[in-house]
């Protein structure tokens, strides 16, 4: 985090020594291009020139390129790692975006304009105007059937998605369930079949027809593609053996909150369960969620 | 099998040649041309499959029997000729027309297992990636499929759920029969289904065949080296010699009184 805070407040002190939002403006203009194609092909993965960033690649550098290209002085800006706020990552990237780019940020979702996140999309229901820009690690849910790009792009080109079936029933005939714990793949409006990133299965029903913008960056395979509001988006499930998210042995811990995505900590020695939203589970404690 | 019926496969002047082909090789009587290295795979072969028809294809290693099959499959483009499909003409289709000709109106058991397996699944999955293929979405039905195509081909219930490496080669290809038949083809190719095998499973595969085809009654087309293989499911034959057919007609007939001197070394050789 050192060398990456040191960079922002040196942008910051400087302002010189650094481009508006980081990227120079070619830089931006390309991301925006790409995620101009990915809002029109909802779910289709766009190549783009991923550049080198301050941060290693597989370590939200897709996302960053995404968040510094579309984020304007006016945006109010969340960063979440894994649905905390407070992680070294989180509060790394934030600061890179919020000096560079000199906009406010905030904790709470409901408010922020610009979210970037790694692993979940926020609990609080989201609203129209609102964009949340995901890191992704792997972009192409056909990874699983094929490595070979060739041969996914073909199978991707051509709807040909009877590989990924073929997955689906492997896994109900061996092991009597689906081994997708996160980046279950969906159907995207019909067409594509796409990642949602590792997001767990809890926020996968959270994006079909959800009223705000999505964006997926993969810094590493330099790819970017997209949900416009309101797309529909179908997890792939035999007709008898329907998806379902995780379901959890009782509330959170320290808020009481039942229905929202929980992860273990250790309290005391002992593990408990706590929402992984942190700064939604504050706000229920404080009682302003 | 009347005239009047369409077949379900005919193929015309069917030329296959691996290889940049010249000036001179299409003029040529080389199998493999002097002056580009052109291999001809197969030259000029006629032939029509009808439903519920059997068409053996007999000759020695190299003659063109699995290029012809490869052509009837859609896994190789013809150099000319063409390839017609239950009355529709279906010369060099690619892409999603390809998948789906090949999912709904063909099936095909390869010469060697890992061309038609993925040995990493299940036998069950290498079965149901054909009905999943060809659109079947519930998990319920796809099973009941699965089982159903398990014990026609007579395999033991308790192995759909094992990995196909772990078969041995004749369970392998009755694994390969199952998923060939798996969605009712039209027309069933079959590449050396027993070489490799075997004599007494061998002999259980073949009756197997034969058996399913008269159940089903579907056309099907078997290419062997072995005599005794088209003797046992061939209602006619063709007999190709470097990558021309130089004798057809019924099986009998052909095999009891050969009219030119390469089937008839063939068949003396045969022990009876
Ligand atoms: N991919 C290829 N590239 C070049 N030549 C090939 C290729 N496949 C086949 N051939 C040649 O085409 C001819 C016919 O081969 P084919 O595989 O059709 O014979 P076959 O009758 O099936 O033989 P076998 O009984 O040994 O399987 C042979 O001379 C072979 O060397
Ligand atoms: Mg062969």
């Amino acid at each position: 985090m050192s060398a990456l805070s040191e960079m922002a407040r040196s942008a910051r002190r400087g302002r010189s020594g650094y481009n508006y939002a980081y990227l120079d403006e070619s830089a931006k203009r390309e991301v925006r291009r790409a995620v101009l194609k990915a809002l029109c092909l909802p779910g289709h993965q766009i190549p783009f020139a991923s550049r080198d960033m301050p941060v290693a690649r597989g370590w939200g550098s897709g996302g960053l390129q995404i968040s510094l290209s579309v984020v304007e002085s006016d945006d109010r800006l969340k960063v979440i790692d894994q649905g905390d706020d407070a992680s070294m990552n989180a509060r790394a990237l934030r600061a890179l975006i919020a000096d560079t780019a000199e906009v406010e940020t905030t904790t709470d979702a409901r408010e922020a304009t610009l979210i970037q996140t790694r692993h979940r999309i926020p609990e609080d229901d989201l609203h129209e105007g609102q964009v949340v820009v995901f890191q992704v690690p792997i972009a192409d849910p056909l990874r699983v059937v094929d490595s070979r790009a060739s041969i996914t792009r073909r199978m991707h080109a051509e709807g040909d998605y009877s590989a990924i079936w073929l997955y689906l029933y492997e896994d109900l005939a061996r092991l009597g369930a689906s081994s997708f714990s996160h980046s279950y793949p969906v159907e995207v409006q019909g067409g594509y079949v796409m990642s949602p990133t590792p997001i767990p299965r809890h926020d996968v029903p959270r994006l079909d027809g959800a009223p705000f913008v999505s964006l997926f960056g993969a810094g590493r395979e330099a790819t970017i593609y997209a949900l416009p509001p309101y797309t529909r988006v179908k997890p792939l499930a035999f007709d008898d053996r329907p998806f379902e998210v995780e379901s959890f042995a009782g509330p959170c811990f320290r808020c009481g909150a039942s229905g929202t995505y929980l992860t273990e900590e250790s309290h005391q020695g002992e593990a408990v369960l706590v929402c992984s939203d942190t700064d939604f589970c504050r706000r229920r404690r404080e009682g302003s969620a | 099998m009347t005239p009047a019926e369409t077949p379900v496969l005919e193929m015309h002047g069917l030329t296959v040649r691996y290889g940049p082909g010249c000036a001179t090789c299409g003029r040529s009587g080389w199998v493999r041309c002097p002056i580009c290295g052109t291999v001809r795979g197969c030259s000029s072969v006629d032939l029509e499959v009808y439903p519920g028809e059997v068409l053996g294809i007999v000759g020695e290693s190299g003659s063109g029997k699995s290029t012809v099959l490869a052509c009837a499959n859609l896994d190789l483009a013809p150099s000319s000729g063409c390839v017609v499909l239950a009355g529709a003409d279906v010369t060099g289709v690619g892409g999603s027309r390809r998948r789906r000709l090949r999912t709904e109106v063909l099936g095909i058991v390869y010469q060697t297992p890992q061309q038609g397996l993925e040995l990493d699944l299940t036998a069950g999955g290498n079965i149901a990636s054909r009905p999943l293929a060809a659109g079947w979405r519930s998990y319920a039905k796809v099973r009941e499929r699965a089982f159903e195509l398990q014990s026609a081909v007579e395999l033991p219930e308790d192995r759909l759920d094992v990995c196909v490496r772990d078969f041995s080669g004749g369970m392998r290809q009755r694994v390969q029969l199952a998923k060939a038949l798996a969605n009712s083809p039209q027309l069933l190719l079959l590449d050396e289904p027993t070489s490799g095998l075997d004599v007494s499973v061998q002999a259980r595969i073949l009756d197997l065949v034969r058996r399913l085809q008269r159940e089903l009654r579907m056309a099907m087309m078997v290419v062997s080296h072995d005599l005794g293989v088209i003797r046992m499911l061939a209602d006619r034959v063709l007999v190709m010699h470097q990558g021309r057919v130089i004798e057809h007609g019924l099986t009998d007939q052909v095999l009891q009184d050969p009219q030119q001197p390469y089937t008839q070394m063939l068949v003396s050789a045969q022990l009876l």
